[in-house]
């Protein structure tokens, strides 16, 4: 053989066990790849999809709420932010320096807040400004592409066109609890999500919220989005339509400016509002800004009690407007007719106590329309004398008092009608005849709402409906109308002593509109708390120490409206109250009477 | 010199080989970078061809001259290692690269070239059954020298592929028991140093992350988590070709240079990954059949020892994708993006082709 072979079989032998050796490795490595690929290939797949999927919450804007002629009460208005995407910066300074002066921002500030977020992903946005008015954003509008580092974001953004306005009935935001993201899972609340807190907005607050809708869209591993899978477009809030009269609603918030207290109108025939104001008031645009503690510990702790909505949480004695009650309750129990009279010199002995007439000269002889007529507290203590507490009690509770009047708004008070059965309850103690005396004029334990006093008096004004009082239109509200076992006969004679008392020269002479024919009554409570009334005092107000009351209704024919307002310390309540529910009597005939009357011409 | 017949000899299967995966490379390195693909593309290509023309040239050289001229290359390339380390340009921290206009070369690749025949050289007239105590010296310290200066870059990806070519002439001169107890006590030792104070913390990191991969999100682990779930995700027929998200979205890291293998795997699914398997499997055996045709001791430890460092780099490349070996940032061969890469293993791969076509010379 020519061939020079050398002996390689040595080292050919150990290549070919390293080939074994790298195959058996290689088919190793390729099984592993079998489970990963193949037999945990679904638990990837959905790793995989976790990464490239991102879901976007759209916001639904809230329905509105508006007055009965549309004007917006509660509005969305769009917010506008602006965030710097760093990842699109190219010159770091020279955009902070532009930046500043487009938005009159200090240099220096807008840096350090760029800093302070340095921590984060260069893609997400960094909020520069937000509440941004709407000259900056058309002028950043303008200029966009100039500047393509900034991003101009819209919100929907709760607003209260009217600020303090109807502030109590709307009530207001606020972001939803922990607590309540817990116990109500089914709500589905995002955190950071605002809620209604209070009034129409609590109460309504499944109506007025919308259904949220959602983007999925596709993201990068910088977690930029690169296309859009599918959308669902949000469902906005219904919208609520009060029965609130707007105008009527600031002339009464105008009436009680500087002082606290109430005022409710009501239409009779259906239990619609009207106007409902709280005075002090609060501005609920306020909420929506996310304010910080302490100008929530100052709102809560204003001895003003500004978030207090006094229509319905506000208890008082009703006074001398009780003494509708009393005349009805003796009416019908048979004890007086409209003719009866009893003879006021002052005052009278009863039960071993003197008790006095506001008019200490003594009203004389009087019959019952006379008696509502000037208020005289001698009649209504012979009634007391002659009714007992719990009939006075059933009579009460029939006019609606001590419950709930079941208006459409959270939080409303119950109130107290006195009775042997509370005292012994709540007491352990037996009703004094005595004490009879003090709530035939509305004194006592007995506590009432505005709202429940305004309920009474439409019950006077129809003649016997009671309706449940409410401010939104619709979802059945206007159908509870109900008869209560009370003769017309007998709510007619006390009708015309509330007549007589503002058209003849009564105590509610105050609330006396020419051709609109008010029947009214006013009350006059004595006052529990006396540091209330040294606060007024050092604020500068001409301090009474009893707290004013006039509820009535007018027309005397097919009432249209009532009224019932409470001014605290607004002394008698001929002084105060009456005025203004006269005010609030001729604002509602400028606007709906003479606008009929020129029809029927 | 050059005798016509051995044209004929001209390995054109382990060409196409290379070919054939270079060019599912470049398919790969368009599908995972597509948005600025046109430059990588057409720079891949052209190394490619550059690559080809250079096996061409190279072939045509006698594998026994290249022998001979392997002490001064050797030397020539050390120094340049050298010279890197002090004059190099600071490129992704490492200083690993020449610079030549557009172009970039990492001379530590072509280097192991040059070691390999330094090693053939060495061992061409050694007939002994074992590995003598000087020889294994020698040889260490052959393999050693370049592959530090490599870690001192510090690029310890490109240095960890010098081992195979050691562990190659271990095995090809039949290391004794002793030695590999030797060798053992000095990895420990010198792993232990280097440890505590050798190696620098994102060294550390990366081999901290072989042994708890899910604690740093978005370090090493991260990129081992974003390749497991690029190739579990792709299944068993893929996603198809360009629809892999992991790697068009961008989770998955160094998609066309250490990671392409995932892309592939994540877009062609399992049957894909065994395809690209198989062609790498027939090219590895295809360079052993080489080994067994060898015309002389020289011409075994060449083509033995090239494709000792080819096919752990690639087993060690597609373990890493999914955790069986640390992400030490080692290039899988023809198939990655990257041109010295691609030329050095072009080159080497010339060697075996060499020593296949000249195997019948002295008939």
């Amino acid at each position: 053989m020519a061939r020079i072979y050398e002996d390689l079989t040595t080292i050919i032998k150990r290549s070919k066990i390293t080939l074994y050796v790298l195959a058996g490795l290689i088919i190793l490595v390729l099984v592993f790849y079998w489970k990963i690929q193949v037999l945990d290939h679904q638990k990837y797949w959905r790793m995989a999809e976790a990464n490239r999927l991102r879901e976007l919450p759209l916001s639904a804007p809230r329905g509105l709420i508006l007055d009965r002629q549309k004007v917006i009460l509660a509005d969305n208005i769009p917010s506008f932010k602006v965030s710097l995407v760093r990842e699109a910066v190219i010159d770091y300074e020279k955009t902070i320096d532009s930046l500043a002066l487009l938005l009159h921002l200090n240099r220096e500030e807008l840096k350090k807040r760029i800093d302070r977020y340095r921590f984060l992903p260069a893609y997400e946005p960094i909020i520069i400004m937000d509440n941004l008015k709407l000259e900056d954003v058309s002028l950043i509008e303008a200029r966009k592409d100039e500047f393509p580092e900034i991003k101009l974001e819209v919100e929907p953004r709760r607003y209260y066109p009217f600020g303090l306005t109807g502030a109590h009935l709307l009530g207001y935001l606020q972001e939803v609890s922990v607590d309540e993201i817990r116990t109500q899972p089914e709500k589905r609340w995002r955190g950071g999500e605002m809620v209604g807190k209070a009034g129409l907005e609590k109460q309504y607050n499944d109506i007025l919220t919308g259904r949220e809708g959602k983007i999925l869209e596709m993201v990068d591993s910088l977690g930029r989005p690169r296309a859009e899978i599918s959308r669902t477009e949000p469902q906005p809030g219904r919208n609520l339509e009060l029965s609130i009269d707007f105008d009527l609603q600031r002339k009464a918030e105008e009436l009680l400016q500087g002082r606290e207290g109430a005022i409710v109108v009501l239409d009779p025939r259906s239990g619609e509002c009207l106007a409902w104001a709280s005075s002090p008031s609060y501005d609920p645009n306020r909420f929506i800004s996310r304010f910080s503690a302490d100008e929530w510990l100052a709102l809560v702790n204003d001895p003003g009690k500004p978030l207090e909505n006094r229509v319905i949480r506000g208890l008082y004695s009703p006074g001398s407007t009780f003494k509708v009650v009393m005349a009805l309750a003796a009416l019908n129990e048979g004890i007086i007719t409209e003719s009866s009279t009893f003879y006021c010199s002052g005052a009278i002995e009863l039960y071993n106590k003197e008790f006095n007439c506001w008019f200490r000269p003594g009203h004389g002889n009087l019959n019952l329309p006379e008696a509502i007529r000037n208020s005289c507290n001698i009649y209504f203590y012979q009634l007391g004398r002659r009714l007992s507490i719990d009939t006075i009690a059933d009579y009460a509770r029939l006019m609606g008092l001590g419950q709930k009047t079941g208006v459409d708004l959270p939080g409303e008070k119950e109130g107290l009608v006195p009775s042997t059965d509370w005292k012994r309850r709540f007491l352990r103690q037996a009703w004094y005849p005595g004490e009879t005396i003090s709530v035939a004029i509305g004194q006592g334990p007995l506590l009432v709402t505005p709202l429940q006093l305004a309920c009474l008096t439409s019950v006077v004004a129809t003649r016997g409906f009671k309706v449940r009082p409410h401010l939104f239109r619709g979802t059945g509200n206007d159908a509870s109308r109900e008869r209560i076992n009370l003769p017309e006969a007998i709510i007619e004679k006390v009708i015309e002593g509330m007549w007589r008392s503002v058209n003849n020269q009564g105590t509610g002479q105050g609330a006396y509109q020419p051709g609109f024919e008010v029947c009214g009554k006013t009350g006059t409570t004595q006052l529990i708390s006396r540091e209330t009334a040294e606060r007024l005092v050092q604020r500068g107000v001409e301090v009474k120490k009893t707290h004013s009351w006039f509820t009535g209704f007018a027309p005397r024919q097919n009432p249209e409206i009532v009224v019932t307002v409470l001014v605290e310390f607004g002394g008698m309540g001929g002084q105060t109250a009456a005025p203004i529910a006269g005010q609030i009597f001729k604002a509602y005939r400028e606007k709906y009477v003479r606008q009929t009357n020129l029809q029927g011409d | 010199m050059l005798d016509r017949r051995i044209f004929r000899e001209i390995d054109s299967v382990t060409i196409l080989l290379m070919v054939v995966v270079s060019t599912v490379g470049i398919v790969f390195v368009y599908s995972a970078i597509y948005f600025q693909a046109s430059q990588f593309v057409w720079r891949q290509i052209i190394w490619l061809l550059v690559s080809l023309l250079a096996l061409l040239v190279a072939i045509m050289i006698d594998y026994k001259f290249l022998i001979s001229i392997s002490v001064p290359l050797y030397i020539l390339m050390n120094v340049i290692l050298l010279g890197l380390l002090f004059f190099g340009k600071l490129v992704a921290n490492t200083r690993s690269w020449i610079v030549l206009g557009p172009f970039q070369a990492q001379p530590s690749e072509v280097t192991k070239i040059a070691v390999i025949l330094v090693l053939a050289r060495l061992f061409s007239e050694y007939r002994e059954d074992h590995l003598s105590f000087k020889g294994f010296v020698v040889s260490s310290l052959v393999v050693g020298l370049p592959a530090t200066l490599t870690a001192l870059q510090p690029d310890l990806g490109t240095a960890l592929t010098y081992l195979p070519i050691l562990v190659g002439v271990y095995i090809l001169t039949g290391m004794r028991r002793k030695y590999l107890i030797i060798i053992l006590a000095v990895v420990l030792v010198t792993g232990f140093v280097g440890w505590n104070y050798a190696l620098k913390d994102y060294q550390k990191k990366r081999i901290e992350t072989l042994l708890t991969p899910n604690q740093d999100p978005r370090g090493s682990g991260y990129q081992l988590r974003q390749s497991k779930i690029a190739i579990g995700s792709g299944g068993l027929i893929g996603k198809g070709y360009h629809k892999g998200t992991q790697s068009q979205l961008r989770f998955l890291p160094a998609r066309h240079t250490d990671f392409i293998m995932a892309v592939i795997a994540e877009e062609l699914g399992f049957l894909g990954l065994l395809g690209v398997f198989g062609i790498y499997f027939l090219l590895i055996y295809r360079f052993f059949s080489t080994v067994w045709v060898s015309a002389d001791r020289a011409g075994v430890y060449l083509a033995f020892l090239v494709t000792m460092m080819i096919a752990c780099q690639f087993l060690i490349n597609v373990m890493m994708l999914v955790g069986l070996f640390p992400i030490t940032g080692i290039p899988i061969p023809f198939l990655s993006y990257g041109g010295s890469s691609l030329l050095a293993n072009f080159l080497a791969a010339s060697l075996v082709i060499n020593v296949r076509m000249r195997r019948f010379r002295y008939v």
